[in-house]
């Protein structure tokens, strides 16, 4: 599994710090919104329902997960 | 770009039938869905027209969408685009203040509407939603827009500025708001200065709200208590100097809040109860799915609401058709080139948000109701909330506000038309599709 984001339309809601906090944090920025790191590119499978949630939930569609 | 590269170019075609004095604005105030259409089916993606003297090029299609959604402020800039909106605000705030400070007001604007902050908004919806239907009885009718309204700027103001605010809040607050949301409408676009009694009645509205807002933050900051709402997030807010909002800047802020959240979450509210009332075998199915969540008497909470995958899609069905914003703009600040075609600087470039969405190629049978829809894989043609950095940020509150609303009111009763469905259709005047204006149900408590 592998997690990607798209900063383009990352505005910092930070759901996925709240559903998965292994895989995703938000740092604030130097200038405008906070924005998603990943901190685990190629997160165990045992975090896969945590990551899926993060990316369903998320408000801006940021985050796709590719197998 | 240079002259020589300029001329390789072609223009984007120009919509036939402007009138000398206005261009096509008289033709869009009228029924701006059906210009719209129209000027998609004559230009195709891309389709220039005068928008009150600006000349205007509507990028149709997720291609060119995408497009105008990603191009950096600086080359197509959403600040230049809303000049219209700098009376409203107030000087210095957002489209009026420098690229530096606007990112920051964004930021803590954004901030207030982050996870942590909805919990507490998730219980004061479901609070106001409760006390909202506490005297329905077991019958009767209800005017749908009237009501929505008052129940957004409940909300509204009691997320924003507090319960004792929301409270102690007189009609004076009310008056003062229709007021200035009267301030922008499509004339304002031509020039929001110009002598008119509706934008001195503007003015006037924004100095007051300045000083209720004064009045509100000096008495936080004397009482040094916690409030867990968005005016405390603007107040505690600060720019990379360390310095904080003016109050100035706090009233426009809370204005913008108010004006980007307020009359789409309203208009959202009252199209799904009508879809509801209208589709009796789709309401069965979201009542079903609620009573199953809700099963074992659990509150409506931001864990309870965190999936309604039914009432999603039908909310998302409900944006689609009846999206409450009509189009965004931006204005070019640098010459582009798109697909062979120049996007000049100094043009204003749109994307329409309706017409986005009743493409066919993305949704089949486009102007039938259908919340069983899947949602496109393509990205940028679904877009009732925008997209890109300018996103509406308040889409998830939104999302959280009206599943609030309908978990309760489901829960409860049952809706349905009073007359005949005819007499439902949607109203396009005044840039925003709504309901036509009474809208009256009939509610029954369920039995069921």
């Amino acid at each position: 599994m592998k997690v990607k984001v798209d900063l383009d339309l990352c505005q910092g809601h930070s759901v996925c710090l709240g559903e998965c906090p292994e895989v995703f944090d938000v740092v604030e920025q130097e200038d405008g919104y906070p924005q998603v790191v990943v901190l685990i590119e190629e997160p165990p499978e045992e975090l896969r329902k945590k990551v899926m949630s993060a990316a369903m939930f998320c408000p801006n569609r940021v985050i796709t997960v590719e197998d | 770009m240079s002259e020589a590269a300029k001329a390789e170019l072609k223009r984007p075609p120009i919509v036939s039938g402007a009138s000398k004095e206005g261009g096509h604005m008289p033709e869009f105030e009228k029924d701006y869905c059906a210009f719209i259409s129209r000027a998609h089916a004559e230009g195709g993606e891309l389709a220039e027209f005068d928008f009150g003297g600006q000349e205007t090029i509507l990028m149709s299609g997720p291609d060119a969408q995408e497009v105008f959604f990603r191009t950096p402020d600086e080359v197509f800039s959403q600040a230049q685009a809303y000049q219209v909106m700098v009376p409203v605000f107030g000087p210095g705030v957002i489209f009026d203040a420098t690229p530096e400070r606007c990112k920051t007001q964004l930021k803590i604007q954004v901030d207030a509407l982050r996870y942590q902050n909805m919990k507490n908004y998730a219980s004061v919806i479901a609070q106001e939603v409760e006390d909202w239907i506490s005297d329905w009885g077991d019958e009767g009718e209800v005017e749908i827009l009237h009501a929505f309204h008052e129940l957004t700027m409940h909300t509204a103001t009691h997320c924003l500025l507090g319960k004792e605010f929301r409270h102690s809040m007189t009609e004076e607050f009310f008056s003062l708001y229709k007021d200035l949301q009267a301030g922008v409408q499509a004339i304002s676009f031509v020039d929001p200065y110009m002598q008119q009694p509706v934008f001195a009645a503007r003015d006037r509205a924004r100095e007051r709200l300045e000083e209720i807002i004064s009045e509100l933050v000096a008495t936080r900051r004397a009482s040094g208590k916690e409030y867990g709402d968005a005016l405390e997030t603007f107040m505690t807010g600060t720019y990379k100097d360390g310095s904080h909002l003016t109050d100035t800047e706090l009233t426009g802020l809370i204005i913008a809040t108010m004006f980007a959240g307020h009359h789409t979450s309203s208009g959202a509210g009252a199209g799904t109860l009508l879809e509801i009332a209208k589709h009796p075998e789709y309401a069965a199915e979201l009542k079903a799915e609620l009573d199953e969540i809700y099963k074992d008497g659990e509150e409506i909470s931001h864990a309870s609401m965190r999936a309604i995958p039914k009432l999603e899609s039908f909310i998302n069905e409900v944006l689609r058709l009846h999206p409450p914003l009509v189009i965004l703009m931006r204005r070019v600040m640098e010459d582009v080139e798109y697909n062979g075609y120049l996007i000049e600087k100094g043009k204003t470039v749109a994307v329409s948000i309706y017409e986005s969405h009743i493409n066919p190629e993305y949704f089949p049978d486009p102007h039938k109701f259908d919340p069983h829809r899947q949602e496109p894989e393509r990205m940028f043609a679904y877009i009732p909330f925008g997209g890109g950095r300018h996103k509406c940020a308040g889409n998830a509150f939104a999302i959280l506000q009206l599943k609030a609303i309908f978990s309760a009111l489901l829960r409860r009763y049952d809706f349905e038309l009073v007359g005949p469905a005819e007499d439902y259709e949607d109203e396009r005047a005044n840039m925003t599709i709504r309901p036509k204006d009474p809208c009256i149900l009939r509610y029954k408590r369920r039995t069921d």
